[in-house]
């Protein structure tokens, strides 16, 4: 009698370890290794430079040799490390942009979204609130990215408060629908009879039920992020010029392209594909629900 | 909101005539009955100016938080006492709040949105001749795009077997993964440094040809109304790398939410009832795209945001005038005045956009009207 039951109690409720071996051997390692590559390259990356990325190294406009890998750009800098550089900073942007995107996503989704329908000052100010969000959505990221950067001056913490205030919305409006839907669960009701406050019900019940489409787009989120970085690199309101950042890197390479240099554009273009195609399919290969 | 229903019932009803109207008071009756059936997009049409004035005031606000003093930035080796009262004055900083506010509103309302500090240009004036040459291009590239997105889906949701359909779908499911700029790139390196078969990205004409007159702003259609062929087949030639890289790196998305809405109704109840019934392949068809509309239509909307952004990148790489390289001029100078009125430019018409998507929407499924109670 026993024994099947232990079984039983081993199948569907595993032990933590048992479930994180669970998920371990499960894991897809083709999609998640790029990954980690990745996040290694950018931790690493000051061992890995061959030059000072910001020094004049070697003549200008040279093509991809032996001792310059990816070539110099028209001042002489090494493209090589430039790129290798950047990705540490560019990767880190795009990181707390996603998580303070995503956090007042949760925070001011949940808010919205539990007092919506109630009645007096703080129902009219979450409906405000909700409208407000749907028109902030509407403008383009990198024009309003680029007016907030323009007013608050270009530096590493006002591009990543620019973005995440501009990115926020798209998480509000995922946590605040799923919140909705999620409000009239009868699970809900139990609680409230069982005598939890609403605080309590709220971080118990329905925040772990309402956030997972906004921890899934996160991917998405942090896409938009490098994107929109290097965008603002691009047309030189991003980044100050002399640090290593990939849409700089593209836009001075953009004038090399017009007389057929490509190298100087090329490789900040392939770190910057890559980058997203590692961490969507990598972040989606590690949320990705298992069937048993 | 706060209307009640007119529900798909009581029309008939009404129809059926339990409501004859006196003789005398019929023409201000047909009045109100045309304004309580078109309530639908009456009401949203008239909550575009309330969304308007949200942005106004976020603009102010978002001016008056810059931190340190703007003015005294501004002036950097020419502070005065009398040049801060003046410059005070030419960016609207002056008088309390409250005043301030007023009269940056007045100001909207006379279509007057303040002078450039930097070379003190009206920016209405401005606005007016950059603006239609930005929007030609934004939407040259959303009319590909929703052609290509139209025929693509059609490929892929109807030939589904066939390698193209595969392709389409491969692309689309790799939506907006290659920024545009670097695809700009690309394409000049490729198709004018290498190949040699588009026009330098400089401008909209070679260096030797004469602009045509200015009468409508839009470049083609200027050219066209001037009588000058040549003028409209040189801009559309050096138009025609940047819309297509606008195309490549945009129209993905659009391609992948018209392909996911059109499987899902091919499958729908909707669709076999139409097949049942003995409905032409066309109708089936047409019945289909009706279907899945609304959520590409909701895309494209989205997409010419992400055009219009994508504008002021694009302008300064292929040398376009535009408001895009205008907004980028202030922003490296740090003109606020300038960059004041560029975001409320672009927040109008993005919500112009979203007011014509949402409008269209309701067109096509008039289920999606406010108030409107279905079955089921």
């Amino acid at each position: 009698m026993t024994v099947p039951a232990t079984s039983l109690t081993a199948e569907f409720f595993p032990s933590r370890t048992a479930r994180v071996v669970q998920y371990l051997r499960h894991l897809r390692w083709a999609k998640v290794v790029p990954l980690l590559v990745l996040t290694l390259v950018a931790l690493t990356s000051p061992l890995l430079l061959r030059f000072d990325p910001e020094v004049v190294v070697g003549p200008s406009s040279q093509a991809p040799d032996g001792t310059y890998w990816f070539g110099t750009d028209s001042s002489g800098l090494d493209i090589f490390s430039r790129t290798l550089a950047a990705t540490r900073l560019n990767l880190t942007i795009a990181l707390v942009v996603t998580v303070a995107a995503t956090t007042i996503g949760c925070i001011v989704g949940l808010v919205i979204g539990m007092n919506e329908s109630r009645r007096g000052p703080v129902g009219w100010v979450s409906r405000g609130a909700a409208r407000l969000v749907d028109l902030v959505e509407a403008i383009p990221a990198v024009l309003t990215g680029l007016v907030i950067i323009a007013f608050f001056g270009v530096s590493t913490g006002t591009l990543m408060i620019a973005l995440s205030v501009v990115l926020a919305p798209i998480q509000i409006r995922l946590v605040r629908t799923e919140v909705l839907r999620v409000r009239s669960e009868a699970y809900l009701d139990a609680a409230r009879s069982g005598g939890q406050s609403e605080l309590g019900l709220t971080l118990r019940h329905v925040l772990p039920n309402s956030i997972s489409s906004a921890v899934e787009n996160c991917s998405v989120i942090f896409a938009v992020a490098i994107i929109v970085t290097a965008a603002l690199g691009f047309v030189g309101a991003g980044v100050a010029p002399p640090t290593p950042e990939w849409g700089a890197m593209l836009a001075r390479g953009a004038s090399d392209a017009t007389v057929g240099r490509w190298w100087p554009a090329a490789f900040p273009a392939f770190a910057l594909g890559l980058t997203i195609a590692a961490v969507s399919v990598g972040f989606n290969e590690l949320l990705r629900r298992r069937r048993a | 909101m706060t209307s009640i229903a007119l529900t798909p019932a009581e029309k008939p009803l009404r129809a059926a005539g339990t409501d004859a109207p006196e003789k005398s008071t019929r023409s201000s009756h047909s009045v109100l009955r045309y304004l309580h059936r078109n309530r639908w997009w009456i009401t949203r049409v008239l909550a575009l100016p309330v969304h308007v004035f949200v942005f106004v005031v976020l603009t102010f606000l978002l001016v008056r938080s810059m931190p340190g003093d703007p003015i005294r930035a501004m002036l950097g080796q020419n502070y005065t006492p009398e040049s801060y009262a003046a410059m005070q004055e030419r960016m609207g900083l002056n008088g309390t709040m409250f005043q301030q506010l007023t009269s940056y509103l007045h100001g909207i309302v006379n279509l007057d949105l303040g002078e450039s500090i930097v070379n003190g240009r009206p920016v209405i004036d401005e606005l007016q001749t950059r603006l239609p040459a930005t929007l030609e291009l934004a939407l040259l590239g959303l009319g590909l795009s929703i052609l290509l997105s139209i025929a693509a889906s059609y490929i892929a949701v109807f030939h589904h077997r066939s390698v193209i359909a595969h392709i389409i779908r491969g692309y689309a499911r790799a939506a907006g993964a290659v920024p545009e700029y670097v695809l700009a790139v690309a394409g000049i390196l490729l198709f004018y440094a290498t190949l040699q078969i588009v026009p330098a990205p400089m401008g909209r004409l070679d260096v030797d040809e004469i602009a045509p007159p200015t009468t409508t702003g839009f470049p083609l259609v200027d050219a066209l109304l001037a009588g000058r062929p040549d003028a409209f087949w040189s801009t559309l030639a050096h138009l025609a790398l940047p819309v297509v890289v606008m195309c490549a790196a945009h129209s993905a998305l659009l391609i992948r939410v018209l392909v996911s809405a059109l499987d899902k109704e091919a499958d729908a109840t909707a669709t076999r009832f139409r097949i049942a019934s003995g409905a032409s392949t066309r109708t089936v068809v047409k019945s289909i795209y009706r279907r899945a509309a609304p959520a590409s239509v909701t895309m494209a909307g989205t997409l010419f945001g992400y055009l219009l952004g994508g504008t002021v990148i694009l302008e300064t790489l292929f040398g376009l005038s535009g408001m895009g390289k205008y907004a980028l001029d202030a922003v490296n100078s740090g003109d606020v005045v300038v960059m004041q009125g560029f975001l409320l430019t672009v927040a109008t018409l993005s919500l112009l956009v979203f007011l014509l998507v949402d409008v269209t929407n309701m067109l096509i499924d008039p289920r999606r009207r406010p108030g409107v109670r279905t079955e089921g």
